[in-house]
This record gives structure tokens, C-alpha cells and sequence, in this order.
């Protein structure tokens, strides 16, 4: 693999992980405080809130994994290696 | 058995392991006090025990957990069937790559729900721990030969059908 293909995986190794992160963090986090709110709002809902707070957060940190396999595809298994 | 006079402890651990007993022996002007407490080991939080997630709290919430146990069932069978189909068609390595990505999906969403599980009672925040499961993947897929990539991703992602399926079921 010669130094241009090197360079260019691992800043867009950096970049799909950088990206792809801040979507879902901005998005989990208020999942998270809305979900915290209705269980001292209504603590006889909490099992119904964190099940909806699980799907959630599982939906939603795929595209962190996503970017993350695109991320490691890049560094440890990459297609455009010679 | 008192081999000091200092204090001693006897941990007991009953048939349930929720609780334990300790036996407190105290030196007390010369005699000897023996005093029991009896501890809830249900705060405990064993590794991966599913009981052990609103246990922390205190909270009981059914719900949760059926959630949790009607998830892992249906990416049970979900992984059971996508092996065999792969098994038929495309060979046994990549039915074994399917399996080990199937395997770590459900592992990282069990420590997805774990962490859900902690949030607000013992923890703030949700952890990122689980995001190491498919970083060991790609990892192990890349470093063994005996495992494919792209199964062990797809395998990996089998959770997911089964999240829409109980996302679409819920009331």
C-alpha cells in the first residue's frame, strides 16, 4: 500500500468515526435526559420508558457502528491495498 | 472457629445467593459475642445477569426485562435460521462467521441494556463499553482466516431485525 492510499484510509478512518459519532451522541443524549425526566415524572412507567429508551438507543448507535466498521474496514482490512 | 480475638467474619452464601449471612465475632470483656447480619446480595451486580439490572434500584420493572428476554429470543431464532440458510448456500465458514457475529451482536446488546438499565440509578451516563464488540469483531474477523468479514458483520447486525419486529409489535 503506498503512502497516499495510507494517508487517505486513516483521515477517512478519522473522519467516518468523527462524523458518524456526532449525530447519535447529540440524539442519545437527549434520548437519555427525556427518558430520565419521565421516570421522575411517572416512576410506575419505567420499565415502558427504558424498553422505548433501549430500542432507541440500539437505532440509533448503529450509525456510530457503522462508521466504526467503516473506520476499522479502512485501517485493518482495506479494499484499495495493493 | 476463632483463631484471634479480633473480629472475624463468616461470609455464608444461602441456596439463592441473594443473600449472605456474616457472623460477627466481637470480644466483649472477655466473652465472646457472636452477632449475625444478614445481608441483601441483590445489589451485587454479577457480571451479566439480566435479574441484576433494576436490582440496583430497588424499581420493579417487568416490562424491562420481558423486553430484553422477548429481544434475545427473537434474534435466537433469527440467528439460528440465518445460519442454516447460509450453511446451505454459501459453505460452513461463512455460516461460522455468521454465528460469531451473531453471538457478539447479542452480546453487545446485552451490554446495551445493561447500561440503559443503570441509567439514572447507579450511573448518569450511558457507557460506551459496548462499542468494543464489534471493534473486537472486525478485529478477530481480520486477524483469523478462518472467519469472514462481511458474514461476521451481517451476523453482527442480526439484532436489528429483530429490534424492528418488536418495535412494530409494541402496543
Amino acid at each position: 500500500m503506498d503512502s497516499i492510499t495510507t494517508a487517505a484510509s486513516v483521515v477517512a478512518a478519522g473522519l467516518a468515526v468523527g462524523l458518524g459519532a456526532i449525530g447519535p451522541g447529540i440524539g442519545q443524549g437527549s434520548a437519555a435526559q427525556g427518558a430520565v425526566e419521565g421516570i421522575a415524572r411517572q416512576p410506575e412507567a419505567e420499565g415502558k420508558i427504558r424498553g422505548t429508551l433501549l430500542l432507541s438507543f440500539a437505532f440509533m448507535e448503529s450509525l456510530t457502528i457503522y462508521g466504526l466498521v467503516v473506520a476499522l474496514v479502512l485501517l485493518f482490512a482495506n479494499p484499495f491495498a495493493g | 472457629m476463632i483463631d484471634s480475638p479480633g473480629l472475624c467474619r463468616e461470609l455464608r452464601c444461602l441456596v439463592c445467593k441473594s443473600t449472605s449471612h456474616w457472623h460477627i465475632f466481637t470480644p466483649i470483656g472477655g466473652i465472646v459475642v457472636e452477632s449475625e447480619i444478614v445481608e441483601d446480595c441483590s445489589s451485587r451486580d454479577p457480571l451479566l445477569g439480566i435479574d441484576s439490572l433494576d436490582s440496583s434500584s430497588g424499581v420493579k420493572s417487568d416490562e424491562y426485562l420481558d423486553l430484553q428476554l422477548r429481544v434475545f429470543r427473537l434474534t435466537f431464532l433469527l440467528t439460528i435460521f440465518a445460519v442454516g440458510i447460509a450453511g446451505f448456500f454459501l459453505g460452513i465458514q461463512a455460516s461460522a462467521s455468521l454465528f460469531v457475529g451473531a453471538l457478539s451482536g447479542i452480546f453487545y446488546f446485552r451490554l446495551l441494556a445493561r447500561g440503559v438499565g443503570r441509567l439514572g440509578t447507579s450511573s448518569k451516563i450511558v457507557g460506551k463499553v459496548q462499542l468494543l464488540v464489534p471493534v473486537l469483531l472486525v478485529l478477530v474477523s481480520s486477524r483469523f482466516p478462518q472467519l469472514d468479514l462481511i458474514p461476521a458483520l451481517l451476523g453482527f447486525l442480526l439484532y436489528k431485525p429483530a429490534l424492528i419486529i418488536e418495535f412494530l409489535s409494541m402496543p
